[in-house]
């Protein structure tokens, strides 16, 4: 009986040793935390390039950095908007099919965008904006078009009529260009450059839900994000990255009921001029480069599984995040360890895509 | 009582701000600021160039009731759950949005 009491005695003891260790290691964590937050961290918000922004800095040169970055985003919009007469795009698209003289930058993305459609055998599309905006997404008057009217707009739909030599650019008549698809991400990647030359090692870009990180927390940590349920309003699990950039395409934002209550999302595809129906409710690219994670997950979106999953086979300088329609997750093996479900998702089923898998 | 008190000064210093403080903001200008958590019942509107969008406040939950705007993003998003995710009517220039970051998530891929 002594013997029992006295083990408990030396369990009580043990116990409380251990929770005060992890009480003391919770509250260093909770100081370090508050001390992180008083040490220069800067937020700054903006409405630019059709959609809400914010950007968090850490660091001395916080403000300076975003500023800059700020700047940046607003001589972008500035370059690629379709809607502003003082736009590379818009003289372009209004160029009667003579050649253009555009900014670096937009050659540099028009290439990259035109190489991407090749890649992606066209479900890329830049020369889509006509049927876009038939659609109403454009005007946001939106509406059902004849299936006449589609396939009359479809004639001036082809990437690969775009002529570009260097910084020149020749679009022929009645075509209309629109980089939208792209150029969302290529400017978080050159809003992150113009954070890093300002000596900015630790932020996180926030371009209306596509996601730009410059390094790690400042505490070493990933950064932990949400990734957005397509079914519900909230996430359903935690994606954790370093320095990479991550984008999702799926039409649950952006769409219309039609007259005959049918659900058209935002996103084309070419080949039949109506909204996507590829069996995906999303697709979500993890990569390096914003603008690769852009141009990939609209592409893959329109692809569908099976060719989402051969491309990536083929190329696989990404990761990706697939939820089917039918609730299911398909995502590659390099993001299986860095995305966890939240506990109200964790029934989904979850495939693991790996290099051999056709 | 030794682990009771260990369990409950744990889950003491573990707790998450809740963060009911909302902020409605315009162009990056504060309109206005609610507490969710003491917050009347309520709707109200802002306008933007002309165009009125009506805020509802209920039972400390908080939505676009109403969009004068053509794509009714903001209004399909429905209640405000998320502390990183802000409702946003990018026509108007409009966010409802957590004045705290919420929870352990830095943003949301969307």
């Amino acid at each position: 009986m002594r013997k029992c009491r006295n083990r408990h005695l030396v369990c009580a003891c043990i116990l409380a040793a251990v929770l005060c260790l992890i009480g003391g290691c919770l509250l260093f964590a909770k100081f370090k935390c508050s001390r992180d937050a008083s040490s220069n961290q800067i937020t700054t918000e903006l409405f630019a390039m059709d959609t809400y922004i914010t950007m968090t800095a850490y660091g001395r040169d916080a403000e300076t950095a975003l500023s800059d970055a700020e700047d940046k985003l607003i001589e972008l919009e500035q370059l690629w908007s379709v809607t502003d007469p003082d736009s590379d795009i818009y003289a372009v698209n209004h160029s009667d099919g003579q050649p253009v003289s555009v900014n670096e930058e937009t050659a540099e993305l028009l290439s990259f965008a035109l190489q991407m459609a090749e890649e992606a055998n066209g479900a890329l599309e830049p020369t889509i904006y006509p049927v876009l905006t038939a659609w109403g997404f454009t005007t946001e008057e939106n509406r059902v078009p004849s299936d006449a009217e589609i396939t009359e707009l479809l004639k001036n739909v082809g990437y690969e009529r775009i002529r570009q030599e260097d910084m020149t650019v020749q679009l022929e008549s009645g075509m209309m260009l629109d980089l939208g698809a792209v150029g969302k991400g290529y400017a978080g990647d050159l809003a992150a450059q113009v954070l890093k030359d300002n000596g900015i090692t630790s932020a996180l870009l926030d371009l209306g839900g596509n996601i730009q990180a410059v390094g790690t927390k400042p505490d070493g940590s990933p950064w932990r994000l949400g990734l957005r349920d397509p079914f519900s309003g909230g996430t359903l699990g935690v994606l954790e990255i370093s320095n990479q950039a991550v984008v999702t395409s799926g039409a649950y934002e952006r769409y219309f009921i039609g007259e005959d209550g049918k659900h058209y999302g935002h996103i084309i595809d070419p080949t039949t001029g109506h909204p996507a129906e590829s069996g995906l409710a999303s697709a979500t690219v993890i990569a390096d480069e914003g603008r690769l994670c852009d141009a990939l997950s609209t592409s893959l979106y329109v692809m569908g599984m099976e060719h989402a999953i051969e491309y990536w086979q083929q190329h696989q300088n990404f990761e990706m995040i697939l939820i089917t329609e039918n609730g299911e997750i398909y995502l590659t093996d390099g993001v299986a360890d860095s995305f966890v479900l939240d506990s109200y998702h964790s029934n989904m089923t979850v495939h693991v895509i790996q290099d051999e898998e056709i | 009582m030794i682990f009771l008190l260990g369990v409950v000064g744990s889950l003491w210093t573990l707790r998450v701000p809740h963060g009911t403080q909302v902020n409605i903001v315009q162009d990056g200008n504060v309109l206005y600021t609610f507490d969710l958590a003491s917050a009347a019942n309520q709707m109200f509107e802002t306008e933007y160039e002309g165009r009125i969008n009506t805020i509802q406040i209920e039972n400390g939950r908080i939505r676009m009731l109403e969009a004068e705007c053509p794509d009714q993003t903001c209004v399909h998003m429905g209640w405000l759950d998320s502390g990183v995710m802000p409702i946003v009517c990018l026509p108007n220039h409009l966010s409802i949005e957590h004045a705290e970051a919420g929870g352990d998530i830095d943003a949301v891929i969307r």
